[in-house]
């Protein structure tokens, strides 16, 4: 009976521990498959064994903005039509609206996500945090090459970009707690 | 040790007074207390769900702001789901699971008594939020981040929900515990009776889950208060993830709410058909496929979070593999019925209404489990039409026929049979009314979790709101019913239902307060 009960506690445990496993068991299974549009480093883990050959793809342009974040942000460009492996350059325009200078972080998403591993970039704003003083305004580039290797039924790619407020001083837990 | 003196009387009867039922570790007063702990849940979760109806009677905003509304359903659900449906579970597995497999009480007594006790505090901590300034937790009873790290008061329902976890686990453990070790001799795990096989499938898949649903919450707490980003994605976290974890948790716990049902279902149409079960191993297998196939069908929840086609794929064909083995349990109660000699006692007819309308409820969920067709469906009152279904006539049902069926083994008296049936046709043409509309105003586009919605869907909210009354309203009768069950009534003969097989009728009614204190012989002649 004692070896049941202690067995059972034992049990709970690991099940307690293994909901905290999952967070990165998560980010390590997306990252090996290229689900959830992550982008990470290259991975073979669907890649075809066809012949590449060069074509051109229609890149289109989002932007969010989280929440009330106090920013005016969007692509300078609203599509694209790109040769694959081809380096292009294109823009994001983020105004701050108020007088206080504001540190942002913005997450980039790709759409379709098996897409994800293809859309190679050299350069992005959304590698590390950006600061915008009061009112003022920026442009913000972006260097990337969409991979040969792209599925042949992929002919349209959604490149999206949400920016997030990194001080949350207007966030709801502290607006509720004032 | 020697001077321990025996002075211990073995057949002392209850304490008298309150404190009684504070330091009790019988499993008999223990499952008498649940019952009544979720008795008054169900109520109070009632009440909530009156509100929610009454506010949807008609189009716009009469009696509460969208803030308030939102309250209500998440306090409903959270309040039927861990309050009502599975505290109900557990009294009945304490009433029941000692007498049936033979055994003088529960396995560890006193973890008993706590994990009842756990069970009032946690949500007393829930629904104290109510008289807090930022009110009760309104982000749905799934609290799915970012919006629920974003909520006041958060911590009192993190909280709650460890409480609630606690006291789940700690029964399941004592459940496994006893079922393991205290069988009768010659019991063996196949002879088992239904009920108790149930309760050992569902305390296993308990101690699977809820720690996942402890981890979820106190990664919530941690991304609120804490300052870390497991769900927020400006700190590198993801939403998503979120999703993952909670509905791992979530798909196992629906089944926790219906396989006791299952058991008690399988008691109670063998009894009145008058015949063995029909095929009680395929039962045990069956039940044990539904528990592993409901750890791997989770993202079902999810298909329009944008999963890739493979994964949508494999979702929606493990969940709906799992209407095979369930499948396997409506038909083997069918043939149970078959050519049986069948009388139509309260529990009877709440049994045969949980067979039919559970399998309506199966039969969306199947609708449901059609990936292309769930982003119709998702998030519309077909969805709140199909888990009701499952629920409500489902899970509900089952413990009200457990109440009608034991209820004079429990108090020794027969209940009111004019009133008991009176009670099942009231509920049973209420939860019609109530949730049948539901599923046309879902096919045409109503969202769930709103106050308000379009006036094209009107005349059938109206319809599914007077249902509503009629069932919450009908309840109190039950109420009358049991307490006039407890104070007078026919006296119960030990057998009570002449078709009835298990150990708890060889035992008088009412039961003892000490029952099996000499294990009963199990021999091939006893009617299990």
């Amino acid at each position: 009976m004692r070896k049941a009960f202690v067995g059972l506690i034992a049990a709970t445990l690991f099940m307690f521990a293994f909901s905290f496993m999952l967070v990165p068991l998560y980010n390590v299974f997306c990252e090996v498959t290229g689900l959830n549009g992550k982008i990470y480093g290259p991975s073979d883990f669907f890649k075809s064994e066809k012949e590449v050959r060069e074509r051109n793809v229609n890149i289109r342009f989002l932007s969010q903005v989280n929440e009330s974040a106090p920013v005016t942000f969007y692509p300078s460009s609203e599509s694209l039509e790109v040769l694959t492996d081809k380096v292009t350059k294109t823009s994001y325009i983020a105004r701050n609206n108020t007088n206080k200078t504001l540190t942002l972080t913005i997450v980039p998403s790709v759409s379709p996500g098996l897409a994800a591993e293809q859309v190679k970039k050299i350069q992005c704003f959304c590698f590390e945090e950006q600061t915008l003083a009061p009112y003022e305004e920026q442009e913000w580039p972006i260097r990337f090459y969409v991979d040969s290797e792209l599925r042949e039924n992929v002919n349209d790619i959604y490149l999206s970009y949400t920016l997030f407020e990194n001080n949350r001083e207007n966030s709801m837990v502290m607006h509720h707690d004032s | 040790m020697s001077a321990v003196v025996e002075s211990h009387d073995h057949h002392h009867g209850p304490k008298k007074g309150l404190l009684r039922w504070l330091f009790t570790t019988n499993h008999k007063d223990i499952g008498t207390l649940y019952l009544w702990f979720s008795f008054l849940m169900f109520l109070t979760g009632g009440a909530m769900a009156m509100g929610i109806r009454a506010e949807l009677f008609e189009p716009g905003l009469q009696l509460m702001d969208p803030i308030r509304y939102n309250q209500l359903v998440t306090m409903h659900g959270l309040i039927m789901i861990f309050g009502g449906v599975m505290p109900a579970f557990v009294g009945l597995a304490n009433w029941l699971i000692p007498m049936q497999i033979g055994a003088p009480d529960m396995a560890l007594p006193r973890m008993n008594n706590l994990s009842f006790w756990l069970l009032p505090a946690a949500f007393t901590i829930l629904l104290s939020t109510a008289f807090m300034e930022g009110g009760m937790p309104g982000f749905g009873w799934t609290f799915y981040a970012p919006l629920s790290t974003n909520y006041p008061n958060i911590a009192y329902f993190v909280f709650a929900i460890h409480i609630m976890g606690i006291s789940s686990i700690m029964g399941s453990i004592n459940v496994i515990v006893t079922i393991m070790n205290m069988r009768a001799p010659g019991l063996s795990l196949m002879k088992m009776p239904l009920f108790v096989w149930s309760w050992l499938i569902t305390a296993y898949l308990l101690i699977a889950v809820m720690p996942v649903l402890a981890g979820a919450v106190t990664m919530l707490l941690m991304d609120a208060y804490f300052g870390t980003s497991f769900f927020d994605a400006a700190g590198g976290g993801d939403p998503v993830l979120f999703q993952h974890i909670f509905w791992f948790f979530g798909h196992p716990e629906v089944y926790i709410m219906i396989l006791p049902a299952f058991g008690i279902t399988s008691h109670i149409i063998s009894t009145f058909s008058r015949k063995p079960l029909f095929g009680h191993s395929s039962m045990v297998y069956a039940m044990v496929s539904i528990a592993v196939l409901s750890f791997v069908v989770w993202a079902h929840h999810m298909f329009t979070v944008g999963m890739p086609l493979v994964a949508e794929l494999f979702f929606m064909w493990a969940t709906m593999l799992i209407a095979i083995p369930t499948g396997v349990k409506v038909f083997n109660w069918v043939a149970t019925i078959f050519k049986g000699s069948i009388t139509y006692e309260t529990p009877m007819l709440f049994a045969i209404a949980f067979v039919v309308l559970f399998t309506i409820g199966g039969f969306s969920g199947l609708m449901l489990a059609i990936t292309p067709a769930d982003f119709q469906y998702h998030d519309t009152y077909f969805v709140v039409a199909h888990f009701h279904y499952v629920l409500v006539p489902g899970a509900v049902f089952s413990i009200m026929a457990a109440v009608y069926y034991w209820l004079p083994k429990w108090t020794g008296n027969m209940y009111d049979e004019k009133m008991g049936k009176l009670h099942f046709w009231l509920s049973f043409i209420g939860v019609n009314v109530t949730f049948f509309p539901q599923h046309f105003v879902g096919l045409a586009g109503m969202p769930r979790r709103y106050a308000d919605y379009a006036l094209q869907f009107a005349e059938w909210n109206a319809v599914s709101s007077i249902g509503a009354f009629l069932f919450g309203f009908s309840q109190l009768l039950f109420l009358y019913i049991v307490v006039k069950a407890v104070m007078a009534g026919k006296k119960a003969t030990p057998q009570v239902w002449d078709g009835a097989r298990g150990l708890e009728w060889t035992v008088d009614s009412p039961a003892p307060y000490h029952t099996f204190e000499v294990p009963p012989k199990i021999t091939e002649q006893t009617k299990l």
